[in-house]
């Protein structure tokens, strides 16, 4: 039997402004380890806000998520922090690189604030994680000197950078051309492949979405096939 | 346990904005430097101003006064019968201003530990004869020696030596006022006649000035011995002790003792010259409502900047919180940022103020009334450089807790979401 990482219980959820709507229409699904998920379906069918959910960081819902069996329902928000830090890995689609930092201390800032591991060593795994995604040779420079690929490229070794159980990507692909997205999509593949990572994948690219172990198709707020 | 890790993005976060912060800490810098120099100089003037009469004023001074006996003949006289006596006209009693037994009294507040200096004093009215005029005058006998260690009468007499007065039999120090009325230099002689009608030809060995005119223009000074002689009266003959405590907090008290002890009249500095204290409290309340007003204007720059920067770093802020860092860590990072810019504007401000102080100190004060005075005066009190301090510490801390509450509170989900 697969580990499972995470597992959603019936979530339910409203938009209360300007009007109340549901956007979540008691959600049931699990994902196991090194499974490469997508989450697709049109514009406002609650796809991002499922994701946000699972991530800890929307804690206004009914229902409970498991993350490592852990449920998350009545933990303060130091302790989501921490369990963003520690097992949550994200891809956005904009970067939210910090232009005042070098790369490499980017990709660091998580690992500084779990702080687990020395300076070295923490620097160390930094450099290994943006081997991972052949820009290491950029480690020094600022992120506003590179381009659009290569800075997603940076924000996915920061979300790689605590081993996370899960990485959880919001149309990560969205900002950036064919090219780009292609890569971003190999290196996805290639960290379920080769590392046995989690990944969970919202997009409404069907093209990038079909190339996936599993599809978690959505419509109106239910999830209609996986 | 992060500190290190928040303290560094705090830095980095002011680096970006280097310009609107150094515009920030110029201003706790120069509101520190006015706070510092405002106070140094107020109290400077206020120390100033009240050692005109602080310093000379003795913290209890004995005397007797002249009034009616608290108990008539007739009451004593008839004390153990039931009667009742209407007595009409009482006068005052013919007791005299002397203090008996000084010599004694004197030795025994000596050996009172709490006092710092014993130093005797004759109160005299008198005339100074010129021409065909008389003016009128009020003549001090004083221990020369005594009066300047307790109360430093050098600082006060312009012209001539002071221990001449003691040195040169029969000399007088005359006020700049009277001196100046009656057309008479240092080495000239002045005829004196006192109340009790003796005439004597007293050398002028120098003049005073007290910085209050209307002093100037009738006091004088003599030795204890010429005084004497002036009264007609012999070498115990002493109107008033004055007592130099070592804290003039405990003169109210003490005189109350005083005057319980030596059956005398016994008057305290505070009750004495009560209106000083209220001016000098006011003028500090004055300089500390300024300066803890322009910190707080400071206080109000430092809150825009950083409201502004939590703005244009919306985006920086939901990372950090999407990746793991807490409310609090948010709070502490904007904290950190207001209280660096209070810690380095205020230090410099206090160099400043200190610089400032110290210019100020040079600038020429001089005025007729206060000849020991040459430059304008400063407190440099390190009382002020605490409170400044202190206070730059506390204003940046509540002018970057709001923002950095605000910031603490940020949902990364509208901002990530909002793109």
């Amino acid at each position: 039997m697969e580990h499972t990482i995470i597992e959603a219980k019936n979530i339910i959820k409203y938009f209360h402004d300007p009007i109340s709507i549901q956007v979540l229409k008691s959600i049931n699904f699990s994902l196991n380890q090194g499974t490469f998920a997508s989450i697709i379906g049109k514009s406002g069918c609650g796809k991002s806000t499922l994701l946000y959910i699972l991530s800890t960081m929307d804690t206004d819902y009914e229902g409970e998520v498991l993350i490592d069996g852990v449920s998350m329902r009545g933990k303060k928000e130091s302790e989501l922090a921490r369990v963003r830090n520690e097992k949550i890995g994200f891809v956005f689609q904009f970067h939210y690189l910090l232009n005042e930092f070098s790369v490499l201390k980017n990709v660091m800032l998580p690992a500084e604030k779990l702080g687990k591991f020395s300076q070295k060593e923490m620097e160390h795994k930094a450099y290994e994680k943006l081997k991972i995604l052949g820009i290491e040779n950029e480690a020094y420079k600022k992120p506003n000197q590179l381009s659009g690929g290569q800075k997603q490229r940076v924000a996915i070794a920061r979300s790689l950078i605590n081993d996370p159980i899960i990485i959880m990507g919001d149309e990560p692909t969205g900002n950036l051309d064919k090219k780009n997205g292609e890569i971003v999509f190999n290196i996805f593949k290639e960290l379920a492949e080769v590392y046995n990572q989690t990944l969970l994948i919202v997009t409404h690219d069907n093209e990038f979405a079909a190339k996936t172990h599993r599809i978690i198709e959505m419509v109106d707020g239910s999830i209609v096939g996986s | 346990m992060n500190f290190k890790l928040l303290y560094e993005i705090s830095v980095s976060l002011l680096l970006a904005r280097w310009k609107q912060t150094l515009v920030a800490a110029i201003g706790v810098t120069f509101s520190i430097t006015m706070f510092v120099a405002l106070l140094g100089f107020m109290t400077g003037l206020n120390d100033l101003l009240d050692g005109l009469i602080l310093n000379r004023t003795p913290h209890i001074r004995l005397y007797n006064e002249i009034k009616p006996n608290a108990q008539q003949p007739v009451e004593i006289a008839f004390a153990e019968t039931n009667s009742h006596h209407f007595i009409n006209s009482v006068k005052p009693s013919n007791k005299g201003l002397q203090i008996q037994g000084a010599g004694a009294i004197m030795q025994a507040l000596k050996a009172d530990g709490r006092v710092l200096g014993v130093a005797p004093k004759i109160i005299s009215q008198g005339f100074y004869q010129v021409g065909t005029t008389d003016l009128t005058g009020v003549i001090n006998g004083i221990d020369v020696v005594e009066e300047n260690r307790l109360f430093k009468f050098s600082d006060y007499v312009v012209d001539g030596n002071f221990l001449d007065l003691q040195n040169t039999p029969n000399s007088i120090i005359l006020g700049k006022g009277a001196a100046e009325t009656m057309l008479v230099q240092v080495g000239d002689v002045v005829q004196v006649t006192s109340t009790k009608g003796v005439k004597i030809q007293l050398k002028v060995v120098g003049f005073f000035r007290s910085g209050l005119q209307d002093i100037d223009k009738v006091q004088s000074y003599t030795s204890l011995k010429t005084a004497q002689k002036l009264m007609g009266e012999g070498n115990n003959y002493i109107t008033d002790i004055q007592i130099k405590l070592k804290d003039i907090l405990w003169a109210p008290d003490m005189a109350k003792e005083y005057r319980k002890l030596l059956n005398i009249e016994a008057v305290d500095i505070q009750t004495a010259n009560s209106q000083f204290e209220t001016g000098s409290k006011v003028r500090t309340i004055i300089s500390f409502t300024v300066g803890i007003t322009l910190l707080i204007v400071a206080g109000f720059g430092i809150y825009n900047i950083l409201n502004m920067m939590i703005y244009e770093k919306m985006d920086s802020i939901a990372i950090l919180k999407a990746t793991g860092f807490s409310g609090s860590d948010v709070k502490s990072i904007f904290i950190s940022i207001a209280v660096s810019i209070g810690l380095f504007g205020g230090s410099l401000g206090l160099l400043a103020g200190f610089g400032l102080s110290a210019l100020i100190d040079q600038i020429p004060f001089e005025t007729a009334s206060l000849p020991t005075i040459k430059t304008y005066p400063i407190n440099y009190d390190i009382k002020f450089y605490i409170i400044g301090g202190v206070f730059s510490i506390i204003t940046t801390y509540f002018a970057g807790y709001f923002p950095a509450r605000k910031a603490s509170k940020i949902d990364p989900v509208i901002i990530i979401r909002g793109k």
